[in-house]
């Protein structure tokens, strides 16, 4: 068994213009995750009937099948979708398949992150006593202020382990983004070992990038674990 | 506008249907791999000394931060060279043995924080009192501790396997036939259409499989918990 470090070596520098479209795909679906699934988490826990049955039906089926089949399923989907509302409805002169790739890549894994964002938010929301909301209405804030004075603040704490998990999540899913053409770590990767058969090199480069990567988001995450549970230190002080 | 025939998603669930076998086999095969290693995982992290519980939180934490199709990968280039220095030839072994080998490497580490947290929440009074009435640590462990523990790793286990079940479907990547290949296969004898019913009828197998091994171990947790219930109103 020979490594070829030389190749190695190229392929790090090569994978490096990677790391942005990596980052990219991860925080900005965040971003954009983020206020989709805190309403659908609403809707579940305050048990409205129909709007909660759909949300639970939808994070049901989202979190039961595989990312590669929905990567798979929308990027045969939505290219003919969106030409054919474009070409036909609206009557634009616009090349969809010109477009970048990696605007499917965030519609799918939004649609994946928010079901798992979903299930972080109500379970992290329930977590704070139901008596902190009667006691915020009770002294004349109305809901918005109660959940954004009261209610939020105490709930980050809790959701703040999840969340972590959850990015850490989506960043390996996107190493399947080569699906969609994107050209992120594990794309670039693969096309540099494709080259000469160097496989094992080059999968080894970026696992060691995934895990400086992941380190990196768990630092960031405890650090702001530390700063929002800073109320408990004092208050057991 | 491609045509979209709804009706082929139930032509093509049976040419799917003997490929479910495969899936469910790889999933028993990491469950038991996976579940073995991370058994020792675990109990390596709570009786060996501290150099053994850096060696398994390195493991699982390096473990965590690996995409799994990286890990496939690694796996199926990587392995049959590191065998060939040792001159054991796996070169021809079935595909099914990698996919195994990587998901038990990655499932070891789940299952390696389920059973730990699962023992760690049964009363450390639960294991002397039972030594103190003459029971061997064997005899506590399979009859007091063993009980108990089993109860508070069913809903993670559920989630590792469910997660489990859904990764396994990148085994096709390497060639392997389950029911990912098969519709893969089918797409590309029918020239790339059907496409979207055949990805649809995926869905709907992986769907319900995820949904009946989780009901089912809902199930056995609520049984199990029933004779605790009776216990404490026994008691």
């Amino acid at each position: 068994m020979t490594i070829n470090t030389a190749f190695m070596i190229q392929t790090f520098l090569d994978v490096l213009a990677g790391i942005p479209v990596t980052l990219e795909l991860t925080f900005i679906t965040l971003l954009v995750s983020f206020p989709i699934a805190f309403f659908m988490a609403l809707q579940k826990l305050e048990k409205k009937k129909f709007s909660g049955k759909i949300v639970s039906g939808y994070v049901s089926f989202i979190r039961g099948t595989p990312v590669v089949l929905q990567i798979l399923f929308l990027y045969s989907l939505l290219p003919t979708i969106l030409n054919y509302f474009i070409k036909e409805v609206l009557n634009l002169d616009v090349d969809i398949f010109a477009l970048n790739p990696i605007i499917y890549a965030f519609v799918v894994f939004s649609l994946n992150t928010i079901a798992v964002l979903t299930e972080v938010f109500r379970s992290a929301l329930l977590t704070v006593e139901h008596g902190q909301l009667e006691a915020a209405l009770a002294i004349g804030l109305n809901k918005r202020q109660a959940y954004a004075r009261i209610i939020i603040p105490q709930a980050v704490v809790f959701a703040l382990p999840n969340l972590c998990n959850a990015t850490i999540n989506l960043m390996k899913s996107t190493s399947l983004a080569f699906m969609m053409t994107v050209k992120d770590i594990t794309a670039i990767a693969k096309v540099n070992a494709a080259y000469g058969y160097n496989y094992i090199e080059a999968y080894l480069v970026i696992s060691v990038l995934y895990i400086i990567l992941c380190t990196v988001v768990q630092f960031g995450y405890g650090a702001v674990e530390r700063y929002f549970s800073l109320y408990k230190r004092i208050s057991t002080n | 506008m491609r045509p979209f025939h709804p009706a082929y998603i139930f032509e093509v669930l049976p040419q799917l249907f003997p490929y479910i076998g495969v899936t469910i086999a790889v999933t028993f095969g990491t469950v038991l791999g996976g579940g073995l290693i991370g058994l020792l995982l675990a109990a390596a992290k709570i009786k060996r000394g501290r150099i053994a519980k850096i060696l398994v939180n390195t493991y699982v934490y390096l473990t965590r931060c690996i995409p799994s199709i990286v890990m496939l990968f690694i796996v199926y280039y990587g392995l049959p060279e590191l065998l060939m220095v040792f001159g054991i030839d796996i070169n021809n072994v079935h595909k099914a043995f990698f996919v195994i080998t990587t998901f038990s490497i990655l499932f070891a580490a789940n299952m390696s924080e389920v059973f730990r947290s699962a023992y760690e929440a049964v009363d450390k009074g639960q294991r002397e009192a039972a030594i103190s009435i003459g029971m061997s640590e064997f005899q506590a462990f399979r009859r007091i501790l063993l009980p108990q523990c089993t109860v508070y790793a069913i809903p993670n286990f559920a989630n590792a396997l469910v997660n489990l079940i859904k990764e396994g479907s990148l085994a096709y990547t390497i060639g392997l036939i389950d029911i990912m290949g098969k519709g893969q296969l089918i797409i590309g004898l029918n020239m790339g259409s059907y496409s979207l019913e055949t990805y649809l009828s995926l869905f709907l197998l992986y769907w319900i499989l995820t949904i009946i091994s989780e009901k089912s171990l809902k199930l056995l947790e609520k049984r199990l918990l029933q004779g605790k219930k009776i216990l404490h109103t026994a008691g």
